[in-house]
């Protein structure tokens, strides 16, 4: 099975149309990978339905960088029983 | 010019937030509040000294005027019409007569009839008054109705009495209305003596004599006969601000009738008219200088560019009073629908009955209403006006926008209220209309309400049958 970090770099590359080899840890999602508002939304809704979770959406909107979004999916995944 | 000396203003730090409650109660309009110390207007030289809060005590009314000058805007309304209006405005004013008083034409067999059922209602309040021509010949028909009380014209400016009543002289001018005036006695009918195109008028030379005559004939009858003064600011030329010279100054035409005539309050009223966007603060003027009664009509439709808005006259007399005081407030919405139904446009953006005057478009401002609808909407205007705020949706809503109206399209609150996650959906197919169809206009709620079903199954399904109750 693929990584957390793996799927979460697919899932980006494909809400936001960029090649997934150009994604690093570090990137954020709005200055470097260009995403906007409405796409913000999507790739949480997107996330969600990856990992079968439940995010809270406050939370999830603030996390900014894909190195973040690993780190509190795989925390979510832990606390909502869901093996990674 | 004098200097100003600068004065420091340190931060207030807090945690909390100061919400300002005491003003911004949500329950009710913005309350009005003023300070301890009195106004002064310098009339003849001399500060006179005005104290707005008594307005709190005094007996402040409105008074409408929609089947006189709100139907010389308009071809006729039909008697049926006038009749449910009426019955709306009793509703509106309450039990305590907040609307005090409406005019009709006597003109007409359906002036008359119409007069006959609005009484038939049995409603104390708003009294039925009449309106003539200052001939003496038109108090028969105001005898004939069983009117207390009538409006007639009493031209006070030059432009009228000379350019278009063609009077010789002012002397002639003022012995022909007094004389009706004095016919209105003899018929046991209370004169309301309309001082039209006051605002242009020479006071001091035609209007204070004028009315020092009227109140001196007011001495000789009972008092329930004693002439009202009708403030016509016939073409919106009236100043609200201080410090304006006569005729304009609004504050110093209500001092001159009011403290040295002697006209009292509560024979005072003002009538307004919009010609320069005016006519609301004008008329809520009158009301802190001394005038009890403000004239209007509904939603302000009136000759020309129309009267004060009644239901703003209702919203500013709820925020002087800090009290509903028995107004039916989402009555307001019941008439506008109304009107609508009968032909009167309301314009989209017109204040508290507008399709979208508590709609807002900008993506930032739905989030803001979605977090705390305060935030972006002036008062409960779901309580008051039976009108949750909404959201247009447009490329600049956002998911916010999108998901304020899919909560408020299922009627959905509190913790049932679906967050913006669950409707992506929906909101990347709004953003697509504009992005990728190129799409120039709003999407409206039918369209949404196509999209929510197909893009948003589970949803629908789940809450359709609270389908409507927000929108």
């Amino acid at each position: 099975m693929a990584s957390v970090e793996e799927r979460v770099k697919e899932v980006t590359a494909r809400v936001l149309k960029v090649d997934t080899s150009k994604i690093g840890r570090g990137d954020q999602f709005g200055a470097d990978l260009g995403a906007e508002s409405v796409q913000s939304v999507e790739l949480v809704a997107m996330f969600e339905e990856e990992f079968g979770i439940e995010m809270n959406e406050d939370e999830a909107l603030s996390v900014d960088t894909v190195g973040s979004a690993i780190d509190y999916i795989s925390k979510v995944c832990q606390e909502q029983g869901v093996q990674v | 010019m004098t200097t100003t000396q600068t004065k420091s203003h340190p931060l207030v730090n807090t945690t909390e937030p100061n919400l300002i409650e005491d003003t911004f109660d949500y329950n009710l309009p913005p309350l009005i509040h003023f300070e301890d110390h009195p106004t002064v207007e310098y009339i003849d030289g001399k500060p006179i000294e005005f104290n707005f809060s008594d307005v709190k005590k005094r007996d402040i009314v409105i008074t409408d005027t929609t089947f006189r000058d709100g139907q010389q805007a308009r071809p006729p309304y039909e008697i049926d019409q006038m009749v449910k209006i009426y019955d709306m405005l009793a509703r509106l004013g309450g039990p305590n007569g907040v609307i005090r008083q409406t005019e009709f034409f006597l003109y007409t067999k359906n002036d008359r009839e119409t007069l006959d059922r609005c009484r038939a209602l049995g409603h104390k309040y708003p009294e039925c008054t009449g309106w003539i021509r200052a001939v003496k010949s038109d108090f028969r028909l105001v005898k004939e109705a069983g009117l207390k009380e009538t409006g007639m014209l009493t031209s006070s400016s030059d432009y009228h009495i000379f350019q278009k009543l063609k009077f010789k002289s002012r002397q002639e001018c003022m012995d022909s209305y007094c004389e009706v005036v004095a016919a209105a006695f003899e018929a046991g009918v209370r004169p309301r003596c309309h001082l039209e195109d006051l605002t242009r008028a020479d006071i001091d030379g035609f209007v204070l004599p004028f009315v020092e005559r009227l109140m001196e004939m007011s001495r000789d009858v009972p008092p329930e006969l004693a002439v009202k003064i009708r403030l016509c600011d016939t073409m919106g030329f009236g100043l609200h601000y201080p410090n304006a010279r006569l005729p304009r100054s609004i504050p110093k035409l209500i001092y001159k009738l009011n403290q040295e005539i002697g006209v009292p309050s509560d024979r005072l009223e003002w009538h307004g008219h919009n010609d320069f966007h005016r006519v609301h603060a004008n008329s809520s003027t009158a009301w802190l200088y001394g005038c009890n009664a403000v004239n209007g009509t509904l939603f302000g439709f009136g000759e020309r560019t129309g009267n004060p808005p009644l239901e703003g006259a209702i919203m500013e007399y709820i925020a002087l009073k800090g009290d509903l005081c028995g107004i039916d407030t989402p009555v307001i919405t019941e008439l506008a629908e109304y009107m609508k139904s009968i032909g009167l446009p309301i314009p989209e953006n017109y204040p508290f009955v507008g399709k979208h005057f508590n709609t807002t478009r900008a993506g930032i401002h739905a989030g803001g209403l979605r977090q705390d609808e305060r935030i972006y909407n002036i008062f409960d205007t779901e309580k008051l006006l039976q009108r949750p705020p909404r959201v247009a949706i447009t490329d600049k809503t956002g998911a916010d926008g999108v998901a304020l109206w899919v909560n408020d399209f299922f009627g959905l609150k509190g913790d049932d209220r679906i967050s913006k996650i669950k409707v992506h959906k929906l909101a990347r197919w709004v953003m697509d209309q504009y992005e990728v169809e190129k799409r120039l206009t709003a999407i409206s709620d039918q369209e949404l309400e196509t999209k929510t079903r197909e893009l948003m199954p589970t949803i629908w399904e789940k809450y359709k049958g609270k389908v409507g109750v927000g929108v």
